[in-house]
């Protein structure tokens, strides 16, 4: 996807957010789409199972106006977590800009964050993204579950993010960290913001 | 008249607008770089090197043989 346009002075940025079933990835979209003011909320698209879990994807665009003479807009996904809706990721991750991976800080999750992991690096490489490359931010979720049932954010850090991107500690539902995490993948992205020269690549 | 996106989460107040704000600032820095990069500043005009001898016909013999050839 054309981050920048400067033909029609349009920014657009696709955004996934990334990780194993239940990791709270609809959590941070439902987040921020309650914190916009109404004259900007739009319609965000959530398709769910009956228990509730991410049948399809999630799918919040943001229209953030007109900044510095360009159109803008974020559009942010989320892909099902579960194992077998690996068609439906890959789908979500065609022309993707950045992506925020919501592990699980559970212990007992650690592995379903690992294997999600992989999965991610195996579906971008498959899409023609660099996963050494692309920008990554990682978010430790859950953060307000006792102490005992979560593991450390350095022993979370030391087994996923061997990239060294950015990671922020979150407790998505009770909104804390959704922001940081945003902004920080925003940033990275718009970073990548091309010159005029190689516009609609 | 569309008012720019940035000032107006200046106004909002709350976490969205806090982030808008940040996105705000974060373009207009890219996008000022990029137009400098887009539109260099010209480059002078080099200036003709004017020889010592300007204005002074050193090589009149041919000059004179290639005008009366073309008179012919």
């Amino acid at each position: 996807m054309s981050v920048v346009n400067y033909g029609t002075r349009e920014i657009t940025c696709k955004i996934v957010y990334y990780g194993p079933g239940r990791s709270g990835k609809t959590t941070n979209l439902q987040h921020v789409y309650s914190q916009l003011p109404e004259e900007r909320k739009g319609k965000m698209v959530s398709l769910a199972t009956e228990t509730d879990r991410t049948l399809f994807f999630d799918f919040l665009p943001l229209d953030l106006g007109t900044i510095s003479g360009f159109a803008t807009r974020f559009q942010l996904y989320t892909v099902p977590g579960q194992v077998y809706y690996a068609a439906t990721r890959k789908l979500v991750l065609q022309g993707v800009d950045g992506v925020v991976f919501v592990a699980d800080s559970q212990s007992r999750q650690l592995a379903e964050n690992i294997e999600s992991l992989q999965d991610l690096h195996a579906n971008l490489a498959d899409e023609g993204h660099d996963p050494r490359t692309i920008p990554l931010v990682m978010q430790y979720n859950k953060r307000d579950l006792p102490a005992a049932e979560i593991s450390s954010i350095e022993d979370l850090d030391e087994v996923l993010n061997f990239r060294g991107v950015p990671h922020y500690a979150a407790a998505a539902i009770a909104g804390k960290g959704v922001f940081e995490t945003l902004r920080s993948i925003s940033t990275l992205v718009l970073s990548r913001l091309s010159a005029p020269a190689t516009k609609g690549a | 008249m569309a008012r720019d996106a940035g000032k107006e989460a200046e106004e909002e107040g709350g976490e969205f607008a806090d982030f808008l704000a940040d996105v705000s600032k974060e373009i207009a820095q890219r996008v000022e770089s990029l137009d400098k990069k887009a539109t260099p500043a010209a480059a002078p005009k080099k200036k003709t090197p004017i020889a010592a001898d300007a204005g002074v016909i050193v090589e009149w013999p041919n000059v004179a043989d290639r005008m009366i050839e073309d008179i012919r």
